[in-house]
């Protein structure tokens, strides 16, 4: 059995969370694919549209096509008086992208995201849920030659 | 720092002696509010808890811009934090506790998840299961009532009230839901030499040395402000980003607690100060910060939804050099409405911080 239909079993048992479905599925795809949203419907007997409209409402769940790595950078307060608004210019150029779009060859997508809490270490961003502080362009170049 | 002390399970064994009556009094008496912000006094809130099958649910979906003292806990003293929700769960006679936390902070996730296993031995003892649900990145989820939406697998809007979740919350259930902070009081209340008015502060922004501090509450705010290192002369200060501003100049001398800060039209809330240089634009300021609240809002009611909308555009109109003469009204006007109108607490203190711009600042808002 695999990881999603174990959970699927534990939901159906009250142990675990439809939140946590979707998560599952966001680690493995990066996304929720139409497909998938449809299967745990059939499984779990929910509407689709309820799923659709439950998982849509998360910034963390994306119901469309994402790169390899999601890179969301905070521009709030604190990042934004910490040149958070260079950082992003400078990762738009050099993935010639804008925001919430995905890279050519499917490596990354550019988004926003609120304060994440590493406001001390600001400007900052996650990239797959793992935190980046203390951005310059330096550090950026450095992350991103990495995981190309 | 009070809140790094270790109590090794001794707060929890010394309330396993005690009736649970008693426990709930003693918090009662320490005088311990609620740290999310909300400085709903926590022993009142379990004493508050109705009857039958129950739920603690631990607040750790921080998402106030400029807060992390809840990250701090979690990252610096988890285990105070755990021994909190075991005295909190045994004091309530609850068995099934939840950490909700915050998308945002999974990667806390496996060592907060190794803590409870190895906490095992005495969450036994008072038949006491905590287990982890992990938000997906919501500002909205800080609110009680939408995060018991969320583990309930809705979309995750806020309840009316009443009823109260502590009389029917999660499944319908009593339920109290702390924040990270509140709970990682408890042990330190027990063990005693506990001391109220010392309180995290997060501190970010125009600073050398941002950062978590612990700060007696009636310091002056001259005294908070230097212990971050301002990069120079501070202008303003935010409270998060739905608390509002204050001058630095002409409130330095300010003593900070909650009633000082609700007096300048501010909220203190969880302490997440954002300290603004004098070179910065207040209209650039606002306009980051309702962009924001239109980014979180979940679009159920109008006055948030629309109306922040609403600010943006005015507040880009206003930096472009667009913007006419009877602009500022209408954005002091929709400012009001909104916060008069909203649905939730969250769309009433969205412009908190623009009202605070506009009386303090209003000069930036000329064209």
């Amino acid at each position: 059995m695999n990881k999603l239909d174990n959970l699927i079993s534990q939901y159906k048992e009250g142990k675990c969370e439809l939140i946590t479905l979707f998560e599952e599925i966001v680690n493995s795809k990066k996304y929720i694919p139409f497909e998938k949203l449809n299967y745990l419907s059939k499984k779990l007997d929910i509407p689709l549209a309820k799923l659709y409209t439950t998982a849509s409402f998360y910034s963390l769940i994306p119901t469309a096509k994402k790169g390899k790595y999601i890179i969301r950078i905070c521009n709030n307060l604190s990042c934004n008086l910490n040149g958070s608004e260079s950082i992003l210019e400078m990762l738009k150029k050099e993935l010639k992208i804008n925001l919430g779009e995905t890279t050519k060859d499917g490596k990354f997508s550019l988004e926003l995201t609120s304060c994440i809490g590493c406001c001390d270490s600001a400007p900052a961003m996650l990239i797959n849920n793992k935190p980046y502080v203390k951005l310059d362009k330096t550090k950026v170049r450095k992350i991103l030659r990495e995981l190309k | 720092m009070q809140i790094l002390r270790k109590s090794n399970w001794e707060g929890f064994e010394k309330t396993r002696k005690m009736k649970r009556v008693d426990i709930i009094n003693a918090v009662k008496k320490s005088g311990l509010k609620g740290r999310s912000g909300s400085n709903f006094l926590t022993g009142l809130k379990w004493e508050l808890m109705g009857k039958g099958t129950r739920y603690l649910i631990c607040n750790a979906d921080e998402g106030e811009p400029g807060t992390f003292k809840d990250k701090f806990i979690l990252e610096n003293n988890p285990s105070l934090l755990i021994e909190g929700i075991a005295i909190a769960s045994y004091a309530m006679d609850i068995h099934s506790a939840i950490i909700y936390l915050r998308g945002e902070y999974s990667y806390l996730k496996p060592k907060l998840e190794k803590l409870i296993k190895q906490s095992e031995k005495y969450l036994k003892k008072i038949k006491l299961k905590i287990k982890i649900v992990l938000g997906a990145g919501s500002y909205l989820c800080g609110e009680e009532t939408a995060i018991l939406e969320s583990i309930e697998g809705n979309r995750p809007l806020v309840r009316k009230k009443p009823p109260h979740p502590s009389q029917s919350g999660l499944h319908g259930k009593p339920t109290c839901i702390n924040n990270v902070e509140t709970l990682a009081n408890i042990p330190l209340i027990i063990l005693g030499d506990w001391n109220n008015n010392l309180q995290l502060f997060s501190l970010s922004g125009d600073l050398k040395e941002p950062g978590i501090y612990e700060i007696e509450l009636n310091m002056p705010l001259k005294h908070i402000v230097s212990l971050g290192k301002p990069k120079n002369e501070p202008k303003a200060v935010y409270f998060g980003g739905s608390g509002g501003c204050i001058p630095y100049q002409k409130f330095r001398n300010l003593q900070v607690n909650e009633e000082t800060i609700s007096e300048k039209g501010g909220f203190l809330g969880a302490r997440g100060l954002i300290i603004v240089g004098k070179d910065r634009d207040i209209v650039d300021i606002s306009r980051t910060l309702s962009e924001f609240f239109v980014y979180e809002s979940c679009g159920y009611c109008t006055p948030c939804r629309e109306g922040n909308f609403r600010v943006v555009e005015l507040l880009e109109k206003m930096e472009n050099g667009k913007a006419r003469k009877e602009d500022v009204k209408l954005l002091e006007q929709l400012a009001h409405h909104i916060s008069d109108t909203s649905y939730c607490a969250l769309g009433v203190a969205s412009t908190t911080h623009l009202k605070c711009a506009l009386k303090y600042f209003k000069k930036e808002f000329k064209i």
